[in-house]
């Protein structure tokens, strides 16, 4: 009977065994890109067409671009790095981290106020924010998120930051950020544009003179398995069919300001 | 793979590590003085109160970039799955080794005195007697300390990372799903966890009422 059974269980942890064992090899083709949370609708849209091109298998991991690069660090084995800033994209390369050369501006990022539908708040100035009828502001941490960094800044030079202050709420990154205000939490997001434009609501772009320009890099890791395929996929985005799906959610080509026209406030869904 | 398939990868790998590792710590706190005894049932114990993100440091400065086990090893776990089931069996163990020694100490030692006067060596006394004596309480300490391994989110977060596809086990991908307002399949997951805790705390809860008869190990 004891014999049975033991026999019974070794052939339950056989299976499991082999089953654990059993993972997707990174021998596969398939790279694995850190990107910013900005980027989550218009490099989703990127990296279904570069896999169709390519045959390439790009998966993402969102984050704020300053826990991404912590994670590259700290040991990821990730492909390559698109920040949200050129800063920690810079920061890997002094870590000897970065293949030489491949560090490329790719993008311009703007910053927006976001509010939610059926909301009835009408922003058409930041300034507006500092009204005590906006309990909660959301934005990215700027510990370790850029677009929280500029959303800060903004508010700074629109002089409104000390009436604000105690009333910001810190999202892990722009889309948590985005996600306090669309559940009511927050009665607003300053996130990044790109954001806005996919989410319905309401949005109001915030002037690029408030803050220092959102210029956006990325690179490729030097520890990749897929050095071909990363440098691809690099070219890919910062080339002119990367720009121009970078141009449709918002974006700008590194370097290139966007004017600050009068009809900024967008209501309602957006296409 | 899937966020459940991640879960139950790291759940049946820190179950067996959890059995093995957590027995193993039981019988030495149940059946030794040692000095120094108190020191190791507290260090075992501390994931069970450490604050996970003070838990998720330490194994950052154990295996990340920088660490021996990192530079000298050559340990590439960091952010790659194999750190979600480390992060998963330290937070688990506490309870598999408590649930496993109080029920090891509850034997009779009467018994495993018999056995030894019968010339049975250690090894024997545990495996024949102790063991299956203690069963319903080691199995229940395994349930408890699985099903907090498998629900571990922040030590997680911290040294695998939140990598779909490679580290995003169930509660990161919770997190995930509901900042990125997926609530459908945050719903679904949260409905899966929930199950399988309170499917865990019955099952352990059960095991360790029916003590209805001594049951022998010889048949």
């Amino acid at each position: 009977m004891r014999v049975a059974t033991g026999v019974r269980w070794a052939c339950v942890m056989l299976f499991a065994l082999l089953f654990v064992s059993c993972s997707r090899t990174k021998e596969d083709r398939q790279i694995l890109v850190s990107a910013a949370a900005d980027l989550r609708p218009a490099f989703s849209e990127l990296g279904r067409l570069f896999e169709a091109e390519s045959g390439t298998q790009v998966v993402f991991n969102f984050g704020s671009s300053g826990q991404l690069a912590q994670q590259i660090i700290g040991g990821a084995d990730v492909d390559v790095f698109a920040s949200a800033n050129l800063r920690y994209v810079e920061e890997v390369e002094r870590s000897g981290l970065m293949l030489a050369g491949t560090k490329a501006l790719y993008a311009r990022g703007y910053l927006a106020i976001w509010w939610p539908p059926g909301s009835p708040l009408s922003i058409s100035r930041i300034e507006q924010l500092a009204d005590p009828s906006i309990r909660r502001i959301a934005i990215a941490n700027p510990r370790h998120a850029p677009y929280g960094v500029a959303a800060r800044e903004a508010l700074t030079r629109a002089g409104i930051l000390s009436a604000v202050s105690s009333r910001l709420v810190f999202g892990e990154n722009v889309a948590h950020a985005l996600q306090f205000a669309a559940t009511g939490n927050a009665e607003v997001a300053i996130i990044g544009l790109s954001l806005c434009l996919q989410s319905g609501g309401h949005f109001l772009r915030v002037p690029s003179t408030l803050h220092e320009p959102l210029d956006q890099a990325l690179g490729v890791i030097s520890t990749t398995r897929h050095p071909r395929e990363a440098r691809e996929l690099a070219a890919f985005i910062t080339g002119p069919k990367g720009r121009k799906v970078m141009a449709k959610y918002g974006f700008t080509s590194p370097g290139h300001a966007a004017k600050d026209g009068r009809r900024q406030v967008h209501h309602g869904a957006q296409p | 793979m899937t966020p459940l398939l991640l879960t139950l990868r790291v759940g049946i790998l820190a179950t067996c590590i959890l059995g093995v590792v957590g027995l193993f710590l039981a019988v030495v706190l149940a059946r030794f003085r040692f000095p120094g005894r108190v020191i190791l049932e507290s260090v075992i114990n501390l994931p069970l109160i450490l604050p996970p993100t003070v838990l998720g440091y330490y194994l950052l400065l154990l295996l990340g970039r920088g660490s021996l086990l990192y530079d000298w090893f050559g340990l590439r776990v960091i952010f790659a799955w194999p750190a979600t089931v480390i992060a998963s069996v330290a937070v688990g163990i506490p309870l598999m080794v408590e649930g496993a020694r109080a029920a090891i100490e509850s034997v009779d030692p009467a018994l495993e005195n018999a056995a030894r006067t019968l010339g049975s060596s250690e090894w024997e006394v545990l495996s024949r007697i102790t063991f299956p004596l203690a069963r319903r309480g080691i199995i229940a300490g395994l349930i408890l300390g699985s099903a907090r391994a498998i629900g571990e989110f922040g030590a997680t977060l911290m040294i695998a990372g939140n990598i779909p596809g490679e580290t995003q086990t169930m509660p990161l991908a919770i997190y995930d799903a509901v900042q990125d307002r997926q609530y459908a399949e945050a719903n679904l997951m949260v409905l899966i966890m929930t199950g399988l805790a309170l499917g865990s705390l019955i099952a352990a809860r059960w095991l360790s009422r029916r003590r209805a008869r001594p049951e022998a190990s010889w048949r």
